[in-house]
């Protein structure tokens, strides 16, 4: 069954030939490489190290930062990357996400200019693993009130506290974590071997198994002067990281509902009750065209939120918008799929169901549906409705 | 070091679904081009030979603009001497046509060797490699399976096993699938191959010694036929052995 992608409104003839290409390239590794081994990998619970080396020898981790032997595309042909690769796997996704936007996007930055030369390039070819540590076991909406603390020691910091969550944690070769100095939020860059600090990994998922999340612990974790990021201060550094990661994600859950449509048509078209393919029936087919008409929708809104991050015309609420908008009908359009694959819907055999449960970990990471409501909320009224006192 | 020319057809992609229309392929229709299956072994064994002794490759295309893209997938994987042969005017050239135009690039190109594939996958007439040899005055080797890029030499097919040859130059070598899958672009290359300047060149083709007279499409497939019960084994068999000849 070859993978025709939905692109109703043809809008993959609005991408450069360059953009094309980079699509073309990450479509035939994700059919080549990735899909023949993504259950094994699931079923095991582990992000295969090859796709690590795939991803860095394609060049398209940390995709739309210049510089330092980073790729230097378009927000758009990062928004096509990540589509690419989701239609394999969210967790594949999420390793590119966090790799690019949440380790790399902040020390290009934030970082200071050794920084940058020591970490980006071999971050770039997948030389050098990074994750991204800020939710914390009894702070995630509200990263603000984190307990992590950075002390200094004079000659060095000295880091206390644990994250939860972590995507690529057990794996990196060091993490951006956010801890508060002084009472304000900082980044720091802990390296794996620093005294003090470890990452365990967290089992027992249901979701994003072939994603490695982990706990980061820090006791009385030393780490170096040199290693507090520069450039930034309060929690303005985490979210411009969480920007460039949501709009990858608005793209990539596109990748998700794809996916499933495709397995939907294909398999309503083929399947046969009552003498006739349920691709026959009035209600067969509506399922099949509120999916079309959700996918293209969210086809548009994400194009249009490339090309506003290309030329610089976004703000915040836009990518609220179309993360939450973008993740919400992959995940309704994944749970249909399920229905109209009838039993088969929960097979291994059919990618529905591994992509459904993957989406309920994308609805919740990297602000949750509802915070991305109120952040719109907010927006519209003027109001902050996030806190109040009872 | 080595000169090589690699001859890359633009075909429809292999899944694509071919419509005829008034007695013509419409290639309108087709959503899907792709460089021909046995083309990309002959260019990654190219780039595997430049790697291993030096030396450069001239990627070169017969076909109209949209062919550029089989050059800039080239480029993307290093080529940088691109080169696309056409003329509006031509239409169905004949199997000495398109030898004669591609031999005429070749020359201009200066190769000791010549890579392609060992038919296209539309067409399949297998007749490029052998006819450009000819007019080349070159030696051919067809049907390669395997090669060594650091020893050149190549293995083809042979009636008990396989055979193994090394070949002088000038030489056209045709190329089965290998083991070596046309490697995969990266982002670098890709920005690349935005850079590379394709050179479009024409020549005479001289007159047509076919005539085509149009295309039609392959018959139906027959319906499949379904049997209930044990009873129908043995006609399943006998149907198996006289009709579907699989026994
Ligand atoms: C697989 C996976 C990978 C992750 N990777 C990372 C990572 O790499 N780095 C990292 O830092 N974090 C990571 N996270 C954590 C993720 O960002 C948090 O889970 C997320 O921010 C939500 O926090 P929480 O789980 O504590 O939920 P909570 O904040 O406790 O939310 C629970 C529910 O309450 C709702 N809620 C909360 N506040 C309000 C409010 N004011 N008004 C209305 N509703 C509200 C939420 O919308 C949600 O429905 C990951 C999570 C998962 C599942």
């Amino acid at each position: 069954m070859v993978y025709e992608a939905l692109d109703f409104y043809d809008i993959d003839s609005q991408l450069t030939e360059e953009e094309l290409m980079v699509r073309d390239m990450v479509r035939d590794w994700v059919e080549e490489e990735v899909l023949p081994k993504i259950e094994e990998a699931c079923s095991e619970g582990v992000f295969p190290d090859e796709w690590r080396v795939s991803l860095g020898e394609m060049g398209v981790l940390g995709a739309p930062l210049e510089g330092y032997g980073c790729p230097g595309l378009s927000y758009t042909a990062y928004g096509v990357i990540c589509r690419e690769l989701e239609r394999g796997d969210s967790g594949l996704r999420s390793f590119a996400s966090v790799q690019g936007s949440l380790a790399m996007y902040p020390i290009w930055d934030f970082g200071s200019e050794e920084q940058k030369q020591k970490y980006l390039p071999k971050m770039a070819t997948g030389e050098l693993i990074g994750c991204f540590g800020l939710t914390e076991p009894d702070y995630g909406s509200n990263p603000g009130d984190m307990v992590t603390r950075a002390e200094d020691k004079g000659d060095h910091y000295l880091l206390n506290g644990a994250k939860m969550w972590i995507t690529n944690g057990t794996t990196s070769d060091l993490a951006v974590v956010w801890a508060k100095l002084e009472g304000v939020i900082r980044g720091f860059i802990v390296e794996t071997g620093d005294e003090g600090y470890s990452a365990p990994e967290m089992k027992g998922k249901h979701s994003l198994k072939a994603s490695v999340t982990s706990e980061l612990v820090f006791q009385d974790c030393k780490i170096p002067k040199d290693r507090i990021l520069p450039g930034v201060k309060g929690l303005k550094g985490p979210f411009s990281c969480l920007n460039n990661a949501r709009f990858g994600i608005s793209w990539g859950a596109l990748g998700a509902a794809q996916a499933c449509f495709h397995s939907a048509k294909e398999y309503a078209l083929s399947r046969i009750q009552f003498d006739q393919p349920i691709a026959s029936y009035q209600l067969v087919q509506n399922k099949l065209s509120w999916m079309l008409r959700e996918i293209t929708k969210g086809q548009l809104l994400a194009l249009e939120l490339a090309r506003k991050k290309d030329n610089g015309s976004w703000i915040p609420e836009h990518i609220s918008l179309a993360k939450m908008n973008n993740v919400d009908i992959a995940l309704d359009i994944a749970r249909m799929a399920r229905d109209i694959h009838g039993a088969n819907g929960i097979l291994d055999e059919y990618c529905i169901m591994r992509h459904m449960a993957n989406l309920e970990s994308v609805k919740t990471y990297e602000g949750t549906h509802d915070i991305h409501n109120l952040i719109l909320g907010r927006h519209i009224t003027g109001i902050q409705s996030f806190t109040r006192s009872l | 070091m080595v000169e090589i020319a690699v001859l890359l057809k633009q075909v429809p992609d292999t899944n694509a679904k071919i419509a005829v229309v008034g007695g013509r392929v419409d290639e309108s229709a087709v959503t899907s081009w792709v460089t021909s299956p046995y083309d990309e072994y002959a260019l990654e064994a190219a780039l595997q030979l430049v790697e291993a002794g030096g030396g450069s490759i001239t990627a070169i295309t017969l076909g109209p603009m949209r062919a550029d893209k089989v050059l800039k997938d080239a480029a993307a994987l290093g080529v940088t001497k691109l080169v696309r042969i056409w003329n509006d005017e031509w239409l169905d050239l004949d199997s000495n046509q398109v030898q004669s135009v591609l031999a005429e690039a070749i020359k201009e190109s200066g190769a000791d060797l010549v890579f392609c594939g060992k038919q296209s996958a539309d067409r399949n007439q297998g007749s490029t490699g052998p006819g450009v040899a000819e007019i080349l005055g070159a030696a051919c080797v067809v049907e390669v399976s395997d090669f060594n890029a650091a020893e050149q030499f190549y293995l083809r097919p042979a009636a008990s096993g396989s055979e193994k040859v090394t070949v002088n130059y000038p030489a056209v070598i045709t190329f089965t699938k290998t083991e070596s899958e046309l490697r995969r672009p990266n982002v670098r290359g890709i920005m690349m191959s935005k850079k590379a300047q394709i050179n479009l060149v024409s020549s005479d083709a001289g007159a047509s010694q076919v005539t085509f007279k149009g295309h039609t499409s392959p018959a139906e497939k027959p319906p499949g036929k379904t049997f209930e019960g044990s009873d129908s084994v043995p006609e399943v068999v006998g149907l198996l052995r006289d009709e579907a000849k699989v026994l």
